[in-house]
């Protein structure tokens, strides 16, 4: 989880709305990348739970976005993807051939926490009392989030795979 | 110049590496630095060897060419020759490069075309299931060396140094922004630039040498006071290769000679007068 080259001191509210719609959007990719290559290696229970999470984070990024245009109207977008990595979206090793559907939430869920953090460590760095509120906001929706999932959790079986039991390794060639 | 979004580099086909492989990440790290770069996707060209690694030019809409094991770099060699306009980017695994192909890398290093080439270090041969490969370090039990490798590791870092790479660079998916900008920096380096990138087999990697692992472990060079344009302080940090993760730029020659398609260039002007036009080339070996 990191940013590069954001201010949080001198973070105004048209760009910290652009911050979190890039979050939400890292979010939405990565879920999607990881639901592709879980299809690919027959892991398709696992990717139809990526996929939902692909569609919950585009609803928020749609929404920020919206919220962002209504403020702003469609003046330039000062921050760029590169200055963010990882900060709701999974990391890149929690997908494994085979994995439950129980594991996929359990990788959402810290994703959530991972989110919830984030936003807890910029608050105090922040100067704007309007980014603050912003930022605060986002925080408690990762919140509600993640009791979204704790309740998703309890209703999967708590099932989890054995690594190494059916790796699916490459084809040769 | 206008900007391409990381995404125009990406192509239809969707990777087949294994979930949580590391080149996912070495993959998008390099649209992030095309993206950068801002030359359109066939103004590219992406030549690779054989290996799980080496499947990387298929998930890019840049020209590709998945070759033959260990053949990438003589092929993108002549690509350069044949269209020294292009970008050209060459990748591979530690297999590919540093045992069938590690005949090429001095050579091409000496040579000094413009090139990128990016070595996925995963310490196996990941594509033929979990065999040694040049960098396993001694010890490693793989299906190949059961009780465990009694080899020296080949150390890639000191390897291209030694034979006078101009930029040399190491870097890790787990931090894909810093990789992003390591192939930038490479790409923008006018000669031969290399990149070991430290990408973990998930399926035949050691635990030590995953993700979660390099995020513990990774050291920036310049947070340790590295001076990239000191030869000797590159050639030191690279023996620790093996027991330091560190990443960034360890060597970028201040003084980068001109390389050979330019060297190529210049001399195609200068004998260009003295030429013998195109019609009366038969008539050196005609007797008349
Ligand atoms: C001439 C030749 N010899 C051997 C092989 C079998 N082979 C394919 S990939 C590979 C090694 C793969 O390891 P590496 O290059 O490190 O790439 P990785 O799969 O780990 O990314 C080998 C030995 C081949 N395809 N061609
Ligand atoms: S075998 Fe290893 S290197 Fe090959 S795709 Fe799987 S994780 Fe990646």
């Amino acid at each position: 989880m990191a940013t590069k080259g954001i201010d949080f001191a001198k973070l105004n509210l048209r760009d910290a709305l652009d911050l979190a719609v890039l979050i939400e959007e890292e979010a939405r990719d990565r879920y999607e990348e990881l639901a592709e290559q879980l299809e690919v290696h027959h892991t398709p229970a696992a990717a139809v739970f990526f996929r939902k999470m692909v569609r919950v984070e585009e609803i928020h990024r749609s929404e920020l976005e919206k919220r962002r245009e209504q403020l702003f109207g469609k003046s330039p977008v000062m921050v760029s993807r590169a200055a963010i990595f990882d900060i709701e979206a999974p990391e890149y090793d929690v997908v494994r051939a085979s994995m439950t559907p129980f594991e996929a939430l359990e990788a959402a869920m810290k994703s959530e926490v991972k989110a919830h953090d984030f936003f807890a460590a910029v608050v105090p760095r922040v100067s704007d009392p309007e980014v603050k509120k912003l930022f605060e906001e986002l925080r408690l929706e990762e919140v509600e989030h993640q009791q979204w999932l704790k309740v998703e959790m309890q209703k999967t079986p708590a099932v989890k795979d054995v690594p190494g039991d059916q790796s699916d390794g490459p084809n040769e060639q | 110049m206008t900007t391409l979004s990381p995404n125009v580099f990406k192509s239809e086909l969707k990777p087949i590496w294994c979930p949580g492989c590391g080149d996912y990440g070495v993959v998008q790290a390099l649209y992030r630095a095309l993206s950068a770069i801002g030359r359109p996707p066939h103004e590219v060209a992406f030549i690779s060897g054989i290996g799980c690694s080496s499947r990387i030019p298929g998930y890019s809409t840049a020209y590709g060419f998945n070759t033959v094991h260990g053949r990438a770099l003589p092929v993108a060699q002549g690509v350069k020759m044949a269209n020294p306009d292009l970008l050209v980017l060459v990748a591979g695994g530690d297999g590919d490069g540093f045992s069938i192909g590690g005949g090429h890398v001095p050579h091409a290093i000496r040579r000094n075309m413009d090139l990128t080439y990016l070595v996925m270090d995963n310490q196996v041969y990941g594509l033929t299931k979990g065999q040694l490969s040049p960098t396993s370090p001694r010890g490693l039990e793989t299906v190949t060396s059961v009780y465990g490798s009694f080899e020296q590791p080949i150390n890639p870092l000191l390897t291209v140094l030694s034979a006078g790479a101009g930029f040399v660079a190491q870097g890790t998916p787990a931090d894909m922004p810093g990789l992003a900008t390591l192939v930038e920096e490479a790409i923008r380096y006018p000669g031969f630039a290399f990149i070991n990138v430290q990408s973990p087999c998930v399926t035949y990697g050691e635990d030590d040498q995953q993700l979660r692992a390099h995020k513990t472990r990774m050291k920036s060079l310049d947070s340790v006071g590295h001076d990239p344009s000191n030869f000797m302080q590159a050639l030191e940090k690279s023996t620790q290769y093996g027991t330091e993760l560190y990443t960034g730029v360890f060597y970028r020659n201040p003084n980068p000679p001109k390389s050979y398609d330019v060297l190529v260039r210049e001399r195609q002007e200068t004998l260009k007068p003295a030429a013998v036009p195109r019609e009366r080339m038969l008539d050196m070996f005609l007797q008349k």
